[in-house]
């Protein structure tokens, strides 16, 4: 019979204790101690990655392509659970395109199969193979292609002719380069370039192999150097937790616009729902080695450790401190249940299908069209984030931050202050 | 004592959970949603009966027919929420941006294939939303290279195809607003898809927001591209020389949903109401169906003060309409990239 008892005190205690409060600070401090721990991982993740290309360039073989390939895997597991931080925190969304552009017109990079077209209205160099071409010209200009450099990757190539689709940088052109396109249409099978693609002397396949090796290694070199930068900005006195810091209420509006823009407008939208009703093969995130379904896991987990204020680091280490959660619970515990419950529902939806990939079922194979299962299981997935996304708003309203402009990435950037 | 709580808990609940409902909701779901999906119904069936009855892609009844139903549509394209995102219906309707080229080649491997899928309308349905909808539609009538392929049997087949399946998602867009969601959002309640008058409110800025949004950055920005490089090949429904008019259509509804929402507060309805005429006026003025001028910095910079001008309207909902709505702008499908 203690339970009434129980239910008094806590009932006395919510209404007369302020030191329930949870700090709003030392939330946003969390926030930003998981994005440096998160960045801080990509960036450790990348450098062995880089390590591996290194061993693949010096000494190419079977062996050493599908470790470069197991590398570049394991970077992606903490990257994209950093992509909940690019909605909201315009330094990340600003940059973020050079590290994680897509979709890619590959054809701009290396030789492509027939199939695949050369210049299209949309995109005039989407078959302008830079590896195989030392010289060419760009928008009337003569480029001296003769050495691939970062340089050349960051300044020339990246969003040449200001097409989005020319992504000359980042995990998925690497990615292109170390599978190669996937040819398997909606069948079994990711992309499979030749170990011999990076040999040397008669040994290499499909040309100018020195060259693919200079842009594989100039690609991640970048790639590192612009983790470096992004994990720097994260860090104390970095700018990134000090804009973040100076106001603790468009701190959470950040957070939560994060999450709320990576579930609904991004994942739920543009990168599963649309790559389904479009029945595409490469409507898919990581399209050449068919890691889609990580890439979309690690996105939802990315929400849900904002939400919890949690984050496993790659060495296994837990970061966690005061969270949203926490906050919520403080005033209105039913909607932190509801909060939780449709995040969990959404990571099972999210790792039901990695499992069925995982298994063999990849997810190119999800959006063929006529496929049910496949499109059960990737609905799943939309329906889980569409659904969380209004528990966001809801959570949005319970604490108070609806005076805040709520939009998503392209608000960041208001096309009106152009003109004032 | 915790029986007694539940008691009272249960005779104050039903007062909360019936009070009186928001005038302005009901207003808007009556003569503002109703209406439009109604009108795009009946518009979708007159553009099925006419390919049904000449289905060549220079018919001028055909053309005037697909017109009212795209019109119709463009109205309607700011309510996208419950009804509309069922099985993908929006989605199938009005596939655009189309940003890589799915519409021409899905229609071409569909017309070079003799899909027989094309057959029937229910069929149709597992195609690609790329190929089908009001934008698939425009390059069977429109596009030279669509017109030429395959032969006219087949593509006659796939008009009249097209435009049944349009006239389907029409209809149970408008069946689910009137047997069903209609009385969700007129009805919130704890355990219903809104749960507060407010949550409705919210679903309706949220509607006026993202159509102000993707008239702006998207009807208006895409074939704005940057200032060395304007993109007039990208604007809407450039081949059937419907540019323009769609920003005009979409802002005649946003407006008439803002001043709806404003409700009585007339000194904002007033000031909504003068921002939209300012824009509209400014886009008549342009007298360029396609924004072909854009490609002459003149030209550009008078499409470009629209686009600041549906910017304006845009701060004023976020800054005055939604703080007296008492909400929050929430998320919008375009809030990604």
């Amino acid at each position: 019979m203690t339970r009434p008892f129980l239910s008094t005190t806590a009932l006395l205690l919510a209404f007369s204790s302020p030191a329930f409060a949870i700090d709003k600070s030392a939330v946003v401090d969390n926030y930003a101690d998981i994005a440096a721990a998160a960045y801080g991982d990509s960036l450790i993740t990348a450098k062995a990655l880089q390590a591996a290309i290194k061993t693949l360039t010096e000494t190419p073989s079977a062996e050493n392509l599908q470790a470069a390939k197991a590398a570049w895997i394991s970077a992606r597991v903490p990257y994209q659970q950093t992509e909940v931080f690019r909605f909201g925190n315009a330094i990340v969304d600003d940059w973020e395109g050079k590290v994680n552009a897509w979709p890619l017109d590959e054809g701009l990079i290396d030789y492509v199969d027939a199939s695949y077209g050369g210049p299209s209205d949309e995109n005039a160099f989407a078959g302008l193979n830079v590896i195989a071409n030392p010289s060419f010209t760009l928008s009337g200009a003569q480029i001296d292609a003769k050495t691939i450099t970062p340089e050349l990757l960051s300044e020339t190539l990246q969003e040449a002719d200001g097409v989005e689709a020319n992504v000359a940088t980042g995990y998925h052109a690497i990615e292109f380069l170390l599978w190669g396109q996937d040819l398997n249409g909606h069948g079994d099978g990711a992309g499979n370039r030749p170990w011999t693609d990076f040999a040397s002397g008669d040994s290499c396949t499909n040309d100018n192999c020195d060259r693919r090796a200079e842009y594989l290694t100039a690609a991640t070199d970048l790639l590192v150097s612009d983790l470096e930068w992004m994990a720097q900005q994260w860090s104390d006195g970095g700018a990134a937790r000090t804009d973040l810091l100076a106001d603790a209420d468009a701190g959470l509006s950040a957070m939560l616009t994060g999450m709320g823009s990576l579930s609904y407008g991004e994942q739920a939208g543009e990168r599963m729902r649309l790559g389904l009703m479009l029945n595409d093969p490469e409507e898919e995130h990581d399209c050449f080695s068919d890691n889609t379904h990580n890439s979309h896991y690690f996105d939802g987990l990315g929400v849900q450790n904002v939400y919890l204020g949690e984050y496993v680091r790659v060495d296994g280490t837990l970061v966690a401190g005061p969270s949203l959660s926490d906050m919520v619970a403080a005033n209105d515990a039913d909607l932190d249940a509801e909060m939780k419950s449709k995040l969990s529902t959404t990571m099972m939806a999210l790792g039901r299908i990695k499992t069925a990939a995982e298994a063999g079922f990849a997810y190119d194979q999800m959006l063929e069209r006529g496929n049910k299962a496949g499109e059960a299981l990737v609905m799943g997935g939309v329906n889980g984030l569409i659904d969380q996304t209004r528990s966001i708003e809801r959570v949005v309203t319970a604490l108070n931050l609806d005076g805040i402009d709520f939009e998503g990435s392209d608000s960041l950037d208001d096309p009106n202050a152009v003109f004032q | 004592m915790r029986h007694m709580l539940f008691t009272i808990l249960a005779t104050v609940a039903p007062v909360t959970g019936f009070a009186e409902q928001d005038p302005r909701v009901a207003h808007i779901v009556q003569d503002h949603i109703l209406p439009r999906f109604e009108t795009l119904a009946d518009a979708s069936d007159t553009l099925a009966n006419s390919a049904r009855a000449e289905c060549t892609a220079t018919s001028d009844a055909l053309r005037a027919a697909y017109f009212d139903a795209f019109d119709a549509w463009v109205s309607a394209s700011h309510l996208r929420f419950g009804p509309t995102e069922i099985e993908n219906r929006a989605f199938a309707l009005a596939f655009w941006p189309d940003s890589r080229g799915a519409t021409p080649k899905g229609l071409r491997q569909i017309i070079s294939a003799r899909d027989p899928v094309a057959m029937s309308a229910s069929d149709y349905q597992e195609v690609s939303i790329a190929a089908r909808g009001f934008y698939a539609l425009e390059y069977l009538l429109f596009d030279e290279g669509i017109r030429a392929l395959g032969d006219e049997t087949y593509r006659c087949t796939l008009t009249q195809t097209i435009t049944a399946d349009i006239a389907a998602m029409s209809h149970a867009i408008e069946d689910d607003w009137r047997t069903d969601y209609a009385a969700q959002l007129l009805s919130p309640s704890g355990d219903g898809h809104y749960r507060s008058d407010d949550e409705a409110l919210q679903e309706l800025l949220k509607a006026l927001s993202a159509g102000l949004q993707f008239t702006g950055d998207t009807r208006i920005g895409r074939p704005l591209g940057s200032f060395t490089k304007p993109r007039p090949k990208r604007a809407e429904a450039w081949r059937s020389g419907r540019s323009a008019r769609h920003v005009a259509l979409s802002l005649q509804s946003l407006n008439e949903l803002s001043r709806m929402l404003a409700g009585t507060d007339e000194g904002l309805s007033r000031k909504l109401g003068e921002e939209f005429t300012r824009a509209s006026t400014q886009l008549t003025g342009l007298n360029d169906p396609v924004f072909a001028s854009i490609t002459e910095p003149r030209g550009r910079l008078r499409l470009e003060v629209v686009q600041q001008s549906v910017g304006r309207i845009r701060t004023l909902v976020r800054e005055a309409l939604g703080p007296a709505l008492g909400v929050a702008a929430g998320f919008n499908s375009m809030d990604g990239d």
